[in-house]
């Protein structure tokens, strides 16, 4: 077993394992691990550096240095130039995430059956199966009581008097103590990643890991799948080190999320129709609460609180949010001694959000220096769910007391009282009033049974090819409405599962 | 930046976060697109008065109330590729401003421990 770090400029690096994944976040490291205990040889080959808790940054500008893919820079290009959220280091987005741990929805089966030709029956039971054992494996916990914090205890309270369905979240975490850090990696070692449990597994199993290693492209024999080549990449200066190239002797599983595998699979020279299309995603935008007493959102969890209750109609899933000053800064708007006024009641302040269930689709290109060009804008249809679901968080604010609400919208009044919440339902429709951003992302290499629409089959496997799967988010062909690592850990496990049999 | 976190209202200005450190550090450590978008927004600023307050002056040549007046309206102007280019500025600003250990302590937080950088070399 063997980590190999970035390694300088010199001779080329070469390795051998019966499969190779490219990637270790939420998708890549559930293949490794599943392939490693049905006794495959696996070699993990990461984009990013393997980081400690002990080695995570403090500050929000840390975390986009040393966790955050390019610096947390790509965005969409449509209408609104909207931030596309993702990591980029041993351990993928689930070292930045908050954790929150959602069974698939059974619908979305039934939709996928429908739509996509995908058998629900088997999957179904497949991936709730394997969602099972991430949850006992990565010990999932409501998030304990006294580490929720004023801010998740507020939403609790507004979602009570509203009397719809709201509750406490559940998360991959081991006590979470409430220190209001996901975003920054959680340096207490609570956070369930990956980068904790299953890489390591995969490697004490008789596996590598080449961390710092992007991936440039797989290579191929005819239509076989052989192996991934690239440079290693210095993590602090970004310079380019030594060539690798890992051999696979039975398959190359993809799992650099939604973005970065279809990106990868058009460089290596896939020509699919459905490369790169059906990117979708669920654009996230919020509304600061403003209180009497403090709230000082950054003491307790990060995110503790949710509602489903909006998730089929019209859409949408509410959520708290903490984000810490540096970035509640930017997201206030105005400059100057306004500014100045403004951050002053940043104790009294509570950040909720909403994700929209958006039915919009984009696409993914490989773009200039191997980086993902996103395309994507929400239509009229997402923009009025995104409307309504800051109507209803503010809503929520007040029915837990706050005494104005901050929508951040432009063209709308900096701050609102609870008289004027009409105002929020003419708020306007142009994506470029709102500041928002893209977490969850799905789409780029859907999979189904028809090659014309899809890229690889319900279990991964690319149509046409020997030996290449695909086993992240981009596989996902639909919108999930909720948090979806579960359902990719469930289909990444379901998919290796089905290689090995 | 210091336009843009001034100082008042019983908190410290950018100034005096350490800004000429950050500035050291953003420039050495960031992503090209990042530190490109960063000048981009700059220039903007110190070259659009005449699109916000209608003075064909450069922003530091303007009053303080002058300014104050020019970056909110830069930062809320009907051009979105505009109020994009300062919104990244002020984003930037923020990050600076907004962990600097005496901020952090008038929002009742502990001070950031150092960003260590490090990671498994073997
Ligand atoms: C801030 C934030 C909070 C979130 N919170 C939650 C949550 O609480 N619950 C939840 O369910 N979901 C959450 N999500 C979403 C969830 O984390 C992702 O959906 C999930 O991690 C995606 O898994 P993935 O395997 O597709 O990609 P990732 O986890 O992003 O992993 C992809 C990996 O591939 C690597 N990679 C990319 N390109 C290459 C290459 N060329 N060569 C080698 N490696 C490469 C990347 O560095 C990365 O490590 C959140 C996302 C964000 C951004
Ligand atoms: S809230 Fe803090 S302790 Fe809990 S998981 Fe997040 S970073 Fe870790």
């Amino acid at each position: 077993m063997s980590h190999h770090a970035y390694q300088p400029k010199g001779p080329r690096f070469e390795a051998e394992a019966d499969y190779v994944v490219v990637g270790s976040g939420a998708g890549g490291a559930m293949a490794a691990v599943t392939l490693a205990r049905a006794g495959q040889q696996v070699a993990i080959v990461e984009a990013g550096p393997w980081r400690e808790p002990k080695d995570y940054p403090s500050s929000a500008y840390g975390a986009l240095r040393d966790l955050f893919d390019e610096y947390g820079t790509t965005v969409t290009m449509g209408r609104a130039l909207w931030p596309v959220v993702q990591a980029r280091v041993v351990g993928g987005t689930t070292v930045i995430n908050s954790a929150i741990a959602v069974r698939t929805p059974s619908d979305v089966f039934d939709r996928w059956q429908r739509e996509f030709d995908i058998p629900r029956a088997e999957l179904a039971d497949s991936v709730w199966r394997h969602e099972d054992r991430v949850e006992r494996e990565l010990c999932v916990e409501e998030v304990p009581a006294g580490s929720l914090g004023r801010s998740n205890e507020l939403a609790l309270l507004g979602g009570k008097r509203l009397e719809y369905e709201n509750h406490v979240m559940r998360r991959y975490t081991k006590h979470c103590d409430g220190s209001g850090q996901c975003l920054q990696g959680c340096k207490a070692g609570k956070k369930q990643s990956t980068n904790l449990n299953y890489v390591p597994e995969t490697l004490s199993r008789g596996g590598h890991v080449l961390s710092s290693a992007p991936v440039e492209r797989v290579v191929f024999e005819g239509t076989r799948a052989i192996g991934v080549l690239g440079h290693f990449v210095d993590p602090l200066h970004r310079k380019r080190g030594a060539e690798f190239f890992v051999r696979a002797k039975k398959g190359v599983v993809i799992a650099a999320s939604a973005t970065h595998s279809p990106a990868l699979l058009q460089r290596s020279g896939l020509r699919h129709p459905a490369l790169g299309k059906f990117f979708r995603a669920h654009p996230g935008t919020g509304v600061f609460g403003v209180y009497d007493q403090p709230v000082d959102m950054n003491i307790g969890a990060t995110q503790g609180w949710a509602s489903i209750h909006y998730r089929d109609s019209p859409g949408l899933k509410l959520e708290t949010l903490a984000i810490p000053p540096e970035m509640v800064a930017g997201r206030l708007s105005g400059g100057g001694h306004t500014l100045m006024a403004r951050v002053k009641e940043f104790r009294h302040l509570a950040m909720w959000v909403c994700a929209v269930r958006a039915e919009s689709h984009g696409t993914v290109k490989n773009g200039f220096g191997n980086r993902p060009s996103v395309r994507y804008t929400l239509d009229r249809a997402d923009m009025e769910k995104l409307r309504t679901g800051l109507h209803l968080v503010a809503k929520t604010h007040f029915a837990a007391g706050a005494k104005r609400v901050i929508p951040g919208i432009q063209g709308l009044p900096y701050d609102l009282g609870p008289d004027q919440l009409h105002v929020l339902e003419n708020a306007p429709l142009d994506p470029r009033a709102y500041v928002a951003i893209l977490s969850h992302l799905f789409g780029g290499c859907v999979m189904g049974k028809d090659e014309r629409t899809s890229v690889c089959d319900p279990n991964g496997r690319v149509h046409g090819y020997q030996g290449l799967l695909v086993a992240d988010a981009s596989v996902i062909p639909s919108n999930l409405g909720v948090n979806p690592q579960h359902t990719i850990m469930g289909l990444a496990g379901h998919f290796m599962e089905r290689q090995v049999a | 930046m210091v336009a843009i976190f001034p100082g008042g209202s019983g908190l410290p200005g950018i100034v005096e976060c350490d800004l000429d450190g950050f500035l050291d550090r953003f420039f050495q450590e960031a992503a090209l697109a990042l530190k490109l978008g960063l000048v981009a927004g700059a220039v903007l600023y110190q070259l659009s008065p005449l699109l916000t307050v209608g003075l064909p002056v450069p922003a530091f040549l303007l009053s303080e109330a002058q300014r104050e007046r020019h970056l909110n309206r830069l930062l809320s102007h009907p051009i979105y590729l505009l109020r994009q280019a300062c919104f990244l500025l002020k984003t930037v600003a923020g990050l600076c401003w907004g962990s600097h250990p005496s901020v952090r302590a008038l929002y009742a937080l502990p001070p950031y421990p150092p960003d260590p950088g490090s990671c498994r070399s073997t």
